[in-house]
């Protein structure tokens, strides 16, 4: 089944459209990455298909079904979860609180214990520091538990927004090989990133976007020796 | 000398905790959704109004009103919100500052043509007479008004801290997108914040009648006491709430003692400027 369809989205901020005619499509228990350099509409994307943004024109089907324009609450009700750039934990409250905080939602209340032993089986420096306040984790750990939280509301779709952003690499490193974990656990995942080369060694396919465009699509093998892609964001 | 500090800091101490009451259900709102409603003491003074009426017609103690005020005054935030808030939230500050200043100069004008400006008090309360501490003398009414009001900050702490809504709304306190993402409607909690912001102020209010009398101007005071605590205050959760309204009625019982009871609004104004002076944050602010 086909988990997110987007057909020819236009968005604008005000009078400045961003987002032209942007269409891709990701299947159940897909990876699929959108690539692309700073500016280029990646973040827009994704707060338009996770309801932060409306679009002006274009569609947006998640599951067979027309959300296009739906709000962000009721997108999260239907299954769909965002790791929003730059982690947005909630600062003052603590780890654990954070992690209740995402079983908000009725349809996730029954599988909190469960997700929660999973998410610190995945994650076990964030059990150590349960009951810290959220504000005083490091750049790693509170891009954790921002993936944490996201995995405590049963996402049908996990989008992820440039998760190594501002992150030693080191960290990067381990932050991508808990999304290999998770994709391998057989989680629908769209990965949006800058740092190409480990973006599309954990995905099926690959999007390129520039300028508010798709320029290129095509599986991660494809992408990656496509001549321009490794000239430009690749370095080889 | 002395007596007299004395019986003002504690009347002080009194009064502080009802004033971090009233600045409660503003301090809530703001920490909610970042807008400051400039009618907050024009709730206040009509919420007074309320427990006068009704206390009369239903021959019932103010004290007593709260029971009735309280939900009252919910589905009234409820109302307000929905007809103006909702419109203004994450808007231009200066939308946000005009139409709360419009509420405020329509409520106390509607106030002022219903019912003059002649001062009302409560004909009949059951919180009289006083209890005496060696050289202090406390009276029962702000005695009870005290209690009352810890005790209802003690109940918000606790739906705060220990319940899936209070979570709910710390959560979009923080973070309103992120906590959207997660599947809460923020514009529930909007509401849910402004209607409890209401209910604390008619319990307060009701508290407030057993010692003080109502006039269409009472609400500038309690307007800018509760600013001043908020600012004080800044995001510092229920307790920097009542530390700063504390802090308040002791400043205000110092300023009795050595100077002029009719330079308090003044004194506490000008405390206000100095702590946006040097903690513009707050005293209490996390963030
Ligand atoms: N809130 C906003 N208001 C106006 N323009 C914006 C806003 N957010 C982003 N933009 C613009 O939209 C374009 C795409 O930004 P964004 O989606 O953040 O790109 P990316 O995530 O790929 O770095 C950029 O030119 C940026 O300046
Ligand atoms: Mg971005």
């Amino acid at each position: 089944m086909r988990a997110l369809e987007v057909q020819n989205l236009n968005v604008a901020y005000g009078k400045v459209q961003v987002l032209w005619d942007v269409s891709f499509h990701v299947e159940e228990g897909e990876s699929v990455c959108i690539i692309g350099p700073n500016g280029a509409g990646k973040t827009t994307t994704l707060h338009t298909v996770s309801g932060i943004l409306t679009p002006l024109s274009g569609r947006i089907t998640f599951y067979g079904e027309d959300v296009t324009g739906l709000p962000a609450w009721e997108l999260a009700e239907r299954g769909m979860s965002l790791v929003p750039e730059g982690r947005r934990i909630f600062p003052n409250l603590t780890v654990l609180e954070n992690l209740m905080a995402a079983s908000y939602m009725r349809r996730c209340r029954d599988s909190f214990e469960e997700n929660l032993e999973m998410v610190f089986d995945l994650f076990p420096r964030l059990k150590e520091r349960r009951d810290q306040v959220a504000r005083t984790l490091s750049g790693g750990e509170a891009q954790m538990l921002a993936i944490a939280r996201a995995m405590i509301t049963n996402p049908r779709l996990l989008m992820l927004d440039e998760p190594s952003m501002g992150l030693a690499p080191i960290l990067v490193s381990k932050v991508f090989r808990s999304i290999q974990r998770l994709r391998e656990r057989g989680v629908t995942i769209l990965l949006v990133e800058q740092h190409v080369p480990v973006a599309l060694r954990v995905s099926d396919r690959a999007y390129v976007l520039e300028n508010g465009r798709i320029v290129l699509s095509g599986t991660s093998e494809e992408v990656a020796s496509n001549k321009k892609v490794r000239e430009h964001y690749l370095g080889i | 000398m002395l007596e007299l500090l004395l019986q003002n800091l504690v009347n002080g101490i009194l009064m502080g905790c009802v004033y971090a009451l009233v600045a409660l259900g503003l301090a809530l709102q703001f920490g909610v959704m970042d807008i400051i409603n400039f009618a907050h003491g024009e709730f206040v003074m009509i919420a007074m109004y309320l427990v006068f009426w009704i206390s009369l017609y239903l021959a019932i103690p103010g004290s007593l009103t709260s029971l009735i005020v309280a939900p009252i005054y919910f589905v009234f935030g409820l109302v307000v919100y929905k007809l103006v808030i909702d419109r203004i939230v994450g808007t231009y500050p200066l939308a946000q500052i005009a139409a709360t200043i419009g509420l405020m100069v329509l409520l106390r004008n509607l106030a002022l043509a219903a019912w003059r400006a002649q001062p009302r008090g409560l004909q009949y309360e059951v919180l009289r007479g006083s209890v005496t501490l060696g050289p202090v003398v406390v009276p029962i009414s702000r005695l009870t008004a005290a209690l009352v009001s810890v005790g209802t900050m003690l109940a918000l702490h606790w739906f705060l801290t220990h319940t899936r809504l209070g979570l709910a709304l710390r959560a979009t306190s923080d973070d309103m997108q992120a906590a959207s993402l997660l599947g809460i409607n923020v514009r529930r909690m909007f509401a849910l914040a402004f209607g409890l912001g209401c209910a604390i102020i008619g319990i307060a209010a009701a508290f407030i009648m057993t010692f003080q009398q109502v006039n269409p101007e009472s609400g500038l005071t309690w307007g800018l006491i509760s600013w001043i605590i908020v600012v004080m205050a800044g995001l510092g959760g229920v307790s920097g709430v009542l530390l700063s309204g504390l802090i308040l009625g002791m400043v205000e019982a110092l300023e009795i003692t050595f100077w002029d009871p009719r330079a308090s609004l003044a004194v506490m104004y000008s405390l206000f400027i100095l702590i946006l002076w040097v903690k513009p944050r707050g005293l209490f602010g996390r963030r």
